[in-house]
């Protein structure tokens, strides 16, 4: 897919969307939603979707809607918590299984999301990350209850081994009713129609943005000798074993060149072991766990940004690195390519050997001064991707979703039968329908009636906004609500 | 002067607050449960004795008839006495303090005084509960090092759980006294 | 902000007066401690005043009037009261009012401006607070304030919420000392203690406790002299000591002696209550002891037991035998390896043999140990349960040796299983940077590493069963020794006086005040009734607890399971802390 350059270099697909023009952008939304944002990640654990979700919620906020997030509890975080402009937060206490992800019955967390739900007055609910059991049991449990639904898909997946087989059915249950899915770019669009059987229309594209206020170039932090910067996990997918493979060659290569390393993960160990090997510890800082505020600083001193992914949907740390100004070198995987134009980055095969070549080449030019300056790279960089206009795209999704009727269970029977094979089509029927019995049995329990409409801290409505000496909900965050 | 109004707790059972305004710096909140009824504690010894008498026809021992008659009456003593909270009372008095008591349905009363200084704010706040989101009265107490820091959030009406409605009613009031304090303290 | 007048109980029925107090300015709020009847001289009540101020360093004056209307209206003396204010200057001045045959008050409370203007005054809200005189001044409040070092007793009252009229109250003990029916200069009218006849025995005792102390202070310093000879210090002794509980339960012993007969008067209420609570356990402890040992010296139960003892321990013994040699054949239908099941049965056959005979051995002497063991219950009950203790780590040793063959030889094949596991995978343990690092073996180590793994994995089942046998026996001695243990930890602890004093004297612990609000009337005052809130049994626990002598289990459950896989070796209670090294 090749890389377009401006403002609205990523089209929408879907008819009503697809006139959306720069220019209309401006225009206040005509009508305020609840949306309820769902996923399992959320700060305090750090990464693209947490980000994510809270630029793409505080946006919506001064945009005047209403919005919550749902996510599970962190060690000693849970109960509810309010962020900057009355963001509210619930930390369900559900039981975390693997990599922050909780573990699923499909029906026990309906009590608790029906009882937000209700409370909150929540019309839309918005899913983050295929990863996220949360996120999907949320989905299952709002279409039970009737509300629209929106998925955002963060991540690529394979096809090929049992793991991504079994991964992906599970993802076309789930998605094959939902109203409506956004994904982060055209290949993980493709990946995701693929894999959950989706019709193309109802999948927009929304990129993920940066706030380039956060991210300015400060070519004064730079050193004399050349310097290589790597800021991610430090996993399998990240491409670790690649970085260990060029790390050797280039340094003894180039005398003058030093490579700092940001973030922590199992695989940091094997960094630990060349760098001792090779004896490179003046030349390769290990950084460790780094704070989303701290990587600015640790950006601005490098003059090249290294990217190894294996896999990955958008990629929000080359266009990071790009808004600080640093030229970036990149494998050619996944979305990569779409996120930025050709002049900024330099792809590669995802091999040690097709990255020291590249990498050698923009030493190359960065000797020569061929490259340009990093107040260049920011100015072309900041105008790509805000998270306004990612609201406003977002928002255009809500009203097309609400213009829409929610599936009736027979409906939804019909539509998982015939679209998931007939033997799990079946299974996750009888289960939409014992989930269905569930809910009635729990408005019989507690009627909707009983339940106290929570006091709105955001939206045009909000308490949040009005300071009164006596208010009625005094408790900000410097409040800790205690789960009993 | 005293009122009653009638409201629900967040299972729907009826609860009934009582103010009392013995002065304008003296209110008594009185939230109470109604009492256990005869019908639960008739359905609950039948299902005990009927339980019983199944395992003596079973197993033909009598002791277990005996042990069934103590068992009900134990609990029923252990329930009444630590278990079932008939009243829950909250006094909040300017410039001396706040005393919160709960009646158990044997008599036995507890409770608990704090005083005004160490008072730091009543709020409402929200809290996960079993399969809940609850709104739950609490007095936040001022950490006595740090007077801007709060040490220990004591919830109010922990065991009634009255809904929102009744519980701003209290809010109110509360803070018609506490307004009043920080009033008269910041003048003198 | 309201004005708050703390009014005794006692006095609500005394004539009419002048009210004696604190006047605490941060709370606003006045403590009356008596009430000074007519007539007197103003120049002997202010002397009064500043004596009792002197003994109590704590600021009292006249706060107001009290008038007690008796029987006609007694108009004159209302003047004359207000005129009293004068001679009194106090800011606010109180004048308490309380009318015949009516339950309601008034009070009125009067705020001088300045000198200069006299007729300029502003009146306050007013509650009237009753508290019980007596059960105030003998409560102690909880959690103790905390006073700074160095400003204990003789400081200043100190003024901070309702720690302020507790402590004022106290320390006005001075005041309560003067009799009512005294002819003294002043009548005063407030709380009187019931005589001191009724108290002689305690005045005897008190007498008696000087001398008695003196006298157990110096047979314990004595035996602590010969305790801390230096034949005690040779090689092998402190470590045995160090071993048996008998002796860490004498030394503790020793110590609750020493503190409880120090001649030194303990300084605060606390100090007090600890040393009572000692006092009272050891006590209880000395009682049981000698009732278990009238029990053992009835009936030649000692001889029956030193008869019943020895078969025991044969019995054991062949228990363990045939356990032994089912384990050498075909255990539960497992087939184990032959060579090697032989050779550890063999081995443990041989101590069980060196047992008995060691046993049969002390057969003739053991009933006049018991005998003289069973003469130590008379020092408490305590001391011959840890004796049991150790009686039974000694008849057991030979569960205690099988298992520690067991778990060395099982540790370490779990430690080159896992060693050669890691070799396996081309990795090795750095010792230096404590982490797992990869390396590249040669083909030879491989092979032989490969072998020994192979070689190892076969016999790991055979020595796993003797381990996992042998384990399960010692967890059971390990559970015994532990429950004598945790009895002799709750006798030693359990604080008896303070939880006696919380079931007798409610008042006395007193985890803070409660509130009654009395018959209320608009247009007067607010009556309110303090009454104290008792602490709870479980706070008295928790607070009052004795130190015991630290043998609780240091491990959680989920390091002693995996202590248990790895086979490293767990120790009784007492011994962990030691051997960690």
């Amino acid at each position: 897919m090749a890389c377009r350059g401006g403002g609205d270099h990523v089209k929408l697909p879907s008819p009503p969307l697809s006139s959306v023009n720069p220019g209309s952008f401006a225009t206040c939304p005509t009508s305020f939603h609840n949306i309820c944002m769902v996923s399992d990640f959320f700060y305090p654990n750090m990464g693209g979707v947490e980000s994510h979700i809270y630029q793409l919620s505080q946006c919506l906020i001064q945009r005047g809607h209403k919005v919550i997030i749902v996510t599970h509890a962190y060690e000693d975080r849970k109960g509810i918590r309010y962020l900057t402009n009355g963001l509210k937060v619930y930390y369900l206490p559900l039981k975390v299984m693997y990599n922050q992800s909780t573990a699923t019955t499909l029906f026990h967390s309906l009590p608790l999301l029906r009882y937000i739900f209700v409370r909150e007055r929540v019309t839309v609910v918005h899913s983050h990350s295929s990863f996220s059991s949360l996120a999907h049991d949320a989905l299952f449990h709002a279409k039970t209850m009737g509300l629209h639904t929106v998925f955002t898909d963060h991540s690529l997946f394979g096809f090929a081994d049992v793991s991504s087989v079994l991964t992906n059915k599970l993802l076309t249950v789930s998605l094959c009713d939902t109203n409506h899915i956004i994904c982060v770019s055209y290949t993980s669009k493709e990946n995701t129609v693929l894999r959950a059987a989706l019709n193309p229309e109802i999948v927009s594209v929304i990129p993920n943005a940066v706030d380039p206020t956060d991210f300015t170039p400060d070519p004064c932090k730079r050193h004399g000798s050349i310097t290589i910067v790597v800021v991610s996990r430090l996993v399998y997918r990240k491409g670790i074993d690649l970085l260990c493979g060029i790390i050797p060659k280039l340094c003894q290569k180039y005398q003058n060149l030093n490579f700092i390393i940001g973030g922590e993960g199992p695989k940091r160990i094997i960094l630990e072991e060349v760098r001792e090997k090779y004896e490179l510890h003046d030349r390769v800082r290990l950084l460790g766990a780094l704070e989303h505020k701290d990587v600015r600083d640790v950006l601005v001193q490098g003059h090249i940004f290294l990217n190894t992914s294996l896999t990955e949907a958008f990629c929000m740390a080359i266009v990071e690195a790009a808004s600080c100004g640093l030229q970036i070198v990149s494998t050619r995987v996944g979305g990569i390519p779409e996120v930025l134009p050709e002049n900024l980055i330099v792809l590669c095969e995802p091999s040690v050997k097709s990255l020291c070549e590249g990498l050698e080449k923009t030493i190359l030019q960065l000797n020569s001064g061929a490259l340009p300056t990093p107040e260049n790279i920011h100015n072309i960089v900041k105008t790509f991707y805000t998270w306004t206009n990612v609201a406003q795209r977002t928002e255009k999704v809500y009203e097309l979703v609400l213009s829409e009727d929610v599936l009736s269970l027979n409906e939804r029977l019909d539509r998982l039968i015939s679209h998931c094979g007939s033997v799990t089509g079946h299974m996750f029927a009888l289960l939409a329908v014992l989930n269905y019995l569930f809910l009635i049995f729990l408005r019989w329990i507690i009627p909707d009636s009983l339940i106290d409409i929570a006091v709105d801290a955001t939206g045009p409505r909000g308490a949040w906004t009005h300071h009164y000496p006596h208010s009625e909900k005094r408790d900000d965050n410097e409040k800790v609500s205690e789960t009993r | 002067m005293e009122d009653e109004r009638i409201f629900s707790d967040i299972c729907g059972g009826r609860l009934a607050l009582q103010r009392r305004y013995y002065s304008s710096f003296c209110r008594e909140f009185c939230v109470s449960c109604p009492r256990l009824s005869l019908r639960s504690l008739t359905s609950v010894t039948c299902t005990v004795w009927l339980v019983a008498y199944g395992l003596f026809t079973l197993c033909e021992n009598s002791t277990i008839l005996s042990a069934a008659i103590f068992i009900t009456v134990l609990g029923l003593l252990g329930y009444l006495h630590f278990v079932k909270i008939d009243q829950e009372t909250l006094l909040i008095i300017d410039s001396l303090g706040i005393q919160m008591t709960s009646s158990y349905a044997s008599g036995k009363e507890n409770t608990t005084f704090i005083e005004m200084d160490k008072v730091k704010d009543i709020v409402i706040n929200e809290a996960i509960y079993m399969q809940k989101v609850i709104y739950y009265l609490c007095i936040l107490l001022k950490d006595p090092r740090e007077p801007q820091k709060i040490s220990q959030v004591v919830p109010v009406f922990q065991s009634a759980k009255p809904r929102l409605d009744c519980l701003i009613e209290v809010y109110k009031s509360c803070q018609e006294v506490l307004a009043h304090q920080k009033a008269t303290t910041t003048r003198s | 902000m309201v004005l708050k007048a703390f009014f005794p109980t006692c006095c609500t029925s005394a004539d009419s007066g002048l009210l004696v107090g604190r006047w605490v300015p941060e709370q606003n709020s006045a403590v009356v401690l008596a009430v000074v009847h007519f007539p007197f001289i103003p120049i002997q009540v202010k002397e009064l005043l500043a004596q009792v101020q002197q003994a109590s360093q704590v600021g009292l004056a006249v706060v107001g009037t009290w008038c007690h209307r008796q029987q006609e209206s007694e108009e004159s003396l209302g003047h004359f009261l207000e005129g009293l204010g004068t001679i009194f200057s106090h800011n606010p001045w109180l004048q308490l009012c309380r009318e015949r045959g009516s339950k309601f008050w008034s009070c009125k409370a009067t705020h001088h401006q300045g000198p200069g203007i006299a007729g300029v005054s502003r009146e306050d809200h007013v509650i009237l607070i009753f508290y019980d005189q007596r059960k105030v001044l003998l409560s102690y409040l909880h959690p103790p304030t905390i006073l700074p070092d160095g400003q204990a007793r003789d400081a200043t009252a100190s003024s901070e919420g309702l720690a302020a009229i507790f402590d004022t109250v106290s320390r006005s003990e001075v005041l309560f000392c003067k009799d009512q029916f005294d002819e003294g200069p002043v009548r005063l009218s407030h709380w009187q203690s019931e005589g001191v006849e009724a108290s002689i025995f305690m005045e005897l005792a008190k007498q008696a406790s000087g001398p008695v102390c003196l006298l157990v202070t110096c047979l314990l310093s004595l035996v602590s002299a010969a305790s801390a000879c230096r034949l005690w210090k040779l090689w092998p002794l402190p470590f045995i000591a160090s071993k048996l509980s008998t002796c860490e339960q004498l030394h503790h012993r020793l110590e609750h002696l020493t503190l409880v007969f120090s001649t030194q008067k303990a300084q605060s209420p606390a100090q007090l209550m600890r040393k009572a609570n000692m006092l009272v356990s050891m006590l209880l402890d000395v009682a049981l002891g000698l009732t278990l040992l009238s029990w053992l010296h009835s009936n030649n139960r000692i001889g029956q037991l030193a008869d019943a003892l020895i078969p025991m321990a044969d019995h054991v013994a062949e228990e363990l035998q045939h356990l032994l040699q089912w384990l050498m054949g075909a255990p539960a239908g497992l087939k184990m390896n032959r060579a090697l099941d032989q050779v550890l049965g063999r081995f443990f056959l041989y101590h069980i043999h060196l047992w008995i005979s060691y046993i049969h051995l002390m057969s003739p002497f053991i009933e006049r140990i018991l005998w003289h063991v069973g003469l130590s219950a008379c020092l408490g009950l305590t001391v011959a349960l840890s004796i049991l203790s150790d009686i039974l780590a000694l008849l057991t040793f030979h569960i205690y040796c099988f298992y520690v063959y067991g778990a060395r030889l099982y540790c370490l094949k779990i430690c080159g299983l896992s060693s050669l596991w890691r070799l396996f995978r081309g990795k090795k343990w750095n010792v230096l940077r404590q982490r797992v690092d990869s390396c590249s073996y040669d083909l030879d180590q491989l092979f032989i590493g490969t072998l020994l793994f192979t070689i190892l994995v076969f016999l790991l089942p055979t020595t796993a069963l003797y381990y996992l046998v042998f384990t399960l026996l010692r967890l059971l001695v390990v559970t015994v020794q532990g429950l004598i243990h945790l009895l002799v930890d709750l006798i030693n602890s359990l604080p008896l006086y303070s939880l006696g004093l919380r079931l007798c004297r409610p008042y006395r612990l007193a985890a803070g005040v409660k509130f009654r609000i009395l018959e209320h009337e608009a247009g007067r005052p607010l009556r309110l009734l303090m009454q104290i809130n008792p602490l709870p049994y479980s706070s008295v626990v928790r607070t009052y607890r004795l130190p015991s002598c630290g043998c609780h289990p240091k491990y959680s459950w989920g390091s002693l399971c995996r202590k248990l896989f790895f086979g490293e070796l767990i120790y009784p209670w007492k011994q962990r802390g030691d051997k960690q090294d």
